[in-house]
């Protein structure tokens, strides 16, 4: 029984690697364009400048406020309506995007406004300019209130990447849909699918762990 | 050098600065006092541009300072600001945080803005905390490091904000040795302080605001000894007795 099992196993798993390697291909692209989006929409959205604020933030609650499936959908089959068409693996990535890197703003907004007024006046007063005040005086001390919640963050990403499944991408979840079809072992296709998520998000679990112990001293 | 040309200010229906006419001449030491909300400090946050006025003119060495077109940068790199409570960098080391005007503001060379950093800091006598971070430091150290820190763009004006106000009594005394040196340098100074000895030892005039706006003005030793108004007299009284 056990050999049976292993045998298929063997048999299935070189195709749960390329399952594996799309989603971490996706994951990893995704948390790049959602930290660069997210931390120049969190800056925006703690800025003084009121119009900023408030376009971000309909952006933010609009992307909060609806499920990433909705979000997918709109990207892949709607946006073609309009003229836009897009591949399943650039859609994707522009829908992770779109959502990974609201929730990063809000992460980021929040780390820069625990910063004191006073470090703001203090850099004013000496003559810097608004990217440097950023860059040199507020951004590096708001990243250890960022960090921990953004390692987070990336985990919950990488697991919403196994949602782009449902327009076609062959990624892990996909994987396992395929394979469940074909085979009658349900139980361990998508324990080996759920396995190997763990695989990757575990490290940054840990890592997330110990930026909040690290932070807080 | 610092001119207030009928300078109005409101933080929404609170009209905080009210008509404010004021000329401080170059390497005059104002003292500014007066009873908290009286505007005092948001009458020198003015002069840097940390706060914006609603109505007049600030001129500072025939800069205006309020006008859109004025380089803040090149303004502000004239005048140091220190704070109540410091706001040194709490993430850099000491000398980093003296440096990092020079470096990145002037653009001097590391090696230049270092030398010049340390001299400020022996001038503060905090050579030995260079590599210390602030929170190593003792309140008054912090706010020393603080001068330093605006002391290194070589400004012509200094302006202090309640510069010991959140110091232990004892560290007092060092904070202002230090601002008595510059005195003696011919700095520009605007104190806001309560501190009595300092003014009559150092200050050339002592101002006094009550509800946005100049009470009394003049020499120290007048206004100690014979203030004009029953206002002035009641808040000398008070911060003598206390």
């Amino acid at each position: 029984m056990i050999s049976f099992y292993f045998g298929r196993l063997m048999e299935i798993f070189p195709f749960f690697l390329k399952g594996l390697w799309m989603t971490s291909k996706i994951a990893f692209i995704s948390l790049v364009t959602c930290t660069l989006i997210g931390f120049i929409l969190g800056i925006f959205r703690s800025s003084d400048s009121t119009i900023l604020k408030r376009v971000v933030g309909v952006y933010v609650a609009f992307v909060r406020g609806t499920p990433f499936v909705v979000q997918i959908f709109i990207v892949f089959f709607i946006l073609p309506e309009w003229g836009i068409q897009l591949d399943a693996f650039t859609a994707a990535l522009l829908a992770m995007a779109i959502m990974g890197s609201a929730f990063i703003c809000e992460i980021v907004a929040g780390g820069i406004n625990s910063i004191p007024r006073g470090q703001w006046e203090a850099a004013t007063s000496s003559g810097l300019n608004g990217i440097q005040k950023l860059r040199l005086v507020i951004i590096p001390q708001a990243m250890k209130v960022i960090l921990p919640p953004l390692v987070g963050q990336y985990v919950l990403l990488i697991k919403d990447t196994s949602v782009v499944s449902v327009i076609g991408i062959m990624e892990l979840t996909r994987v396992g849909w395929v394979t469940v079809v074909r085979i009658p072992e349900g139980l361990m296709v998508f324990t080996l699918v759920g396995f190997l998520y763990f695989i990757i998000s575990y490290p940054l679990i840990l890592l997330s762990n110990y930026l909040e112990k690290r932070m807080a001293a | 050098m610092i001119e207030f040309k009928n300078v109005n200010k409101w933080f929404d229906k609170l009209h905080v600065l009210n008509d404010i006419n004021l000329k401080i001449p170059k390497g005059e030491v104002l003292v500014i006092c007066g009873p908290s909300g009286s505007g005092k400090s948001t009458l020198i946050r003015c002069i840097n541009r940390l706060e914006k006025i609603q109505q007049g003119q600030i001129i500072v060495n025939d800069t205006p300072v309020h006008d859109k077109s004025t380089n803040l940068t090149k303004l502000r790199a004239e005048i140091g600001f220190v704070f109540q409570q410091f706001h040194l960098y709490p993430h850099m080391t000491v000398l980093q945080n003296v440096m990092l005007a020079p470096v990145n503001v002037k653009k001097l060379p590391k090696a230049k803005a270092e030398k010049i950093a340390l001299e400020k800091l022996e001038q503060v006598g905090l050579t030995e905390k260079s590599a210390a971070y602030p929170a190593q430091l003792s309140g008054g150290q912090q706010q020393r490091v603080a001068i330093a820190r605006g002391l290194v763009m070589s400004p012509e004006i200094m302006l202090f904000d309640e510069p010991t106000s959140a110091l232990d009594p004892e560290m007092i005394g060092e904070v202002l040795d230090v601002m008595v040196n510059l005195v003696s340098e011919g700095m520009t100074m605007c104190v806001v302080t309560h501190e009595m000895g300092f003014a009559k030892k150092v200050a050339d005039r002592v101002l006094f605001m009550d509800e946005g706006k100049i009470v009394e003005i003049g020499n120290p030793t007048d206004f100690f000894d014979n203030p004009q108004t029953d206002r002035a007299a009641e808040f000398i009284s008070k911060i003598l007795t206390h």
